[in-house]
């Protein structure tokens, strides 16, 4: 076998070789030579994340994930990113897993915290450390809900919708459909005399506008009048009428006063007064007594009635007396001339 | 008008003469891993063989795989205009060159070249009887023709594929910038994307099984062919068959067992 065959031989071996290496570690993303810097952090779950995958910082790649490992106590996951382009991390930078596209695989997304406050990042504790060997800092991640989940909850919620169907179905039958028809019906009476209402309160309300109107009227003629009493009033002031019959109030104040010395004088006041009205009443009280004891002819008479009965006898004889002296004169009276 | 009975001896023979063959080449394969400690037989055969197996099959193996990745490129950007991100051309291609059309196609395109060679070569130095001189000259013959060959294509083969799916994608790349609204660096994110390091192994496996397979089953029906130059027509012939439908076998074989 010549030389030549030998090369092509070994040729073709070694290309291949170069090849296959080469190239399974360029699509691997790997980094031939180039500084790199590692970065790593802690968060519960890694989602759909794979060694290799890219490692990004506001849409751009920056780095790959070298490594997944589960924390040796077992609640977190600590990912490990090799960065290779010398970017400046955001001051509170944290990580984001989540799809990169519809159909590709997951990222690691570095942020800022305060880009993403509802997420609940993992609290990465003061005295966890990175790797050892790894310089790099470590943040705290939060893994995007996978769309297996999101799907589950779909399902759920689909399921629910369904038996939420399903009991819709059970209820709306032909007499609720009936019942529903009559309170529609119902409904649209009630809206009628709604409107009815309405309008007749409308009209109400005009009416009231216009007394309204016309109160106004009144309240703003009232102003005017008022305002001609206070420019009376002011007329009065500036006339000093007032004064004059300040003057004349006090001047009647003081014979109010006189008078009320008077009747409060012991010599000649009004307890005299009410003593002698105190002593006349004594003495009617005591006639009154004397006429209830039968004392005196009043007495008696008020009293006896034997006494009443023959003052009416006496009485009406002389009625009848005086009738038969009007009837018949001739009786009693003659006249004779000679 | 032959007897009815032929018709059922015709069947007979035929079952006869293929469990015979089997076992024949059960037994020539037995006989080829024994003959591996006989380095000193086959060891200055083996960088020819490889020569002949591998380097002189790599520019027909580079031509079908150049045409394999722009067709590939082509007929993903068809299926996916207006439904996928146009990237995925590059995921397709690398993917599936990689994975499945890379050395399913070598495998059957040197299974044409190689296998019929080395069937035609070595039913020819049977009917010719230089096999038998060899035996007669204390030479194992397995050790001598068969062993160099089959360790050749397990070497060769799989090399060949590896250049394969370079060219492959590249071809790929060259049709996505020339004929598609594609730039390089979206289709290399594609090839990126779904890229497993799995992926090269499975193919060097795949392709490794079927270089031992194409020069198996040619050293065999070279072996025992019979019948002068139509026996070495018709070994040649069985040998492509039966070699190509292998590794159609193989390939799902190896995506069952490796993919799963």
């Amino acid at each position: 076998m010549s030389r030549g065959r030998e090369f092509l031989v070994g040729l073709v071996i070694i290309v291949a070789v170069a090849v296959a290496v080469v190239g399974t570690l360029w699509l691997q993303g790997t980094n031939f030579g180039r500084p790199t810097r590692t970065v790593e952090a802690l968060m519960l779950s890694a989602g759909q994340l794979d060694e290799g995958n890219p490692v990004t910082y506001r849409g751009v790649r920056i780095g790959t994930v070298a490594s997944i490992t589960v924390e040796p106590s077992g609640d977190a996951i600590r990912v490990t990113m090799l960065l290779t382009d010398p970017v400046e991390l955001p001051p509170d930078p944290a990580v984001v897993l989540g799809p990169e596209s519809l159909f590709g695989d997951w990222q690691a997304e570095i942020v800022s915290v305060a880009r993403f406050p509802r997420f609940s990042f993992y609290d990465v504790p003061p005295d966890a450390s990175t790797s050892a060997g790894v310089p790099g800092p470590l943040l705290g991640g939060y893994a995007l809900p996978e769309i297996t989940r999101l799907t589950a909850s779909a399902e759920q919620i689909s399921g629910n919708l369904a038996d939420l169907t399903d009991r819709l179905e059970l209820t709306f039958n032909d007499e609720t459909a009936a019942n529903l028809t009559a309170a529609i019906g119902n409904v649209e009476a009630i809206t009628e005399d709604l409107r009815a209402l309405v309008e007749q309160q409308s009209a109400v309300a005009a009416s009231i506008t216009a007394n309204a109107d016309s109160a106004l009227l009144e309240v703003e003629q009232a102003a005017i009048a008022a305002r001609r009493s206070f420019d009376r009033v002011d007329g009065l002031l500036a006339d000093e009428q007032i004064d004059s019959i300040v003057t004349n109030m006090r001047v009647a104040s003081a014979g109010i006063r006189d008078l009320a010395a008077d009747l409060s004088d012991p010599e000649d006041g009004l307890a005299v007064t009410l003593d002698r009205a105190d002593s006349a009443l004594a003495r009617v009280d005591r006639i009154a007594a004397r006429l209830e004891a039968g004392e005196g002819s009043l007495g008696r008479l008020l009293t006896d009635s034997t006494l009443a009965v023959r003052t009416e006898e006496v009485l009406r004889s002389l009625d009848f007396l005086l009738q038969d002296v009007r009837e018949n004169p001739g009786r009693y009276v003659r006249l004779s001339i000679f | 008008m032959a007897a009815p009975t032929a018709y059922v001896e015709s069947v007979g023979r035929t079952a006869v003469t293929s469990v015979s063959a089997v076992g024949r080449a059960g037994f020539l394969g037995v006989d080829a891993l024994r003959a591996l400690r006989k380095a000193s037989l086959w060891g200055p055969h083996l960088l020819g063989q490889m020569a002949r197996v591998g380097v002189d099959s790599v520019p027909i193996a580079l031509f079908i795989a150049t045409f394999t990745g722009i067709v590939l490129a082509l007929q993903a950007s068809y299926t996916f205009t207006g439904a996928v991100p146009l990237y995925f051309v590059g995921a397709l291609v690398g993917k599936t060159m990689i994975l499945e059309l890379g050395p399913v196609l070598t495998g059957l395109a040197l299974s044409g070249r190689v296998g019929a060679n080395i069937a035609a070569e070595i039913g020819t130095m049977r009917v010719t009887e230089q096999i038998d001189a060899l035996e007669t000259l204390a030479y194992d013959p397995v050790a001598y023709l068969i062993v160099p060959r089959i360790l050749a294509g397990a070497i060769m083969f799989p090399m060949i594929v590896v250049l394969a799916n370079a060219i492959g994608i590249l071809a790929g790349l060259g049709a996505s910038l020339a004929l598609l609204d594609l730039s390089a660096l979206q289709f290399m994110r594609g090839v990126r994307l779904f890229f497993e390091p799995f992926d090269v192994r499975f193919s060097m496996i795949k392709a490794m099984t079927f270089g031992i397979t194409v020069t198996s089953v040619g050293c065999a029906f070279g072996y025992q062919t019979r019948g002068g130059a139509e026996g070495v027509g018709r070994s040649t012939t069985r040998a492509v068959v039966i070699s190509s439908m292998i590794i159609l076998v193989l390939d799902a074989f190896w995506a069952a067992v490796l993919l799963r």
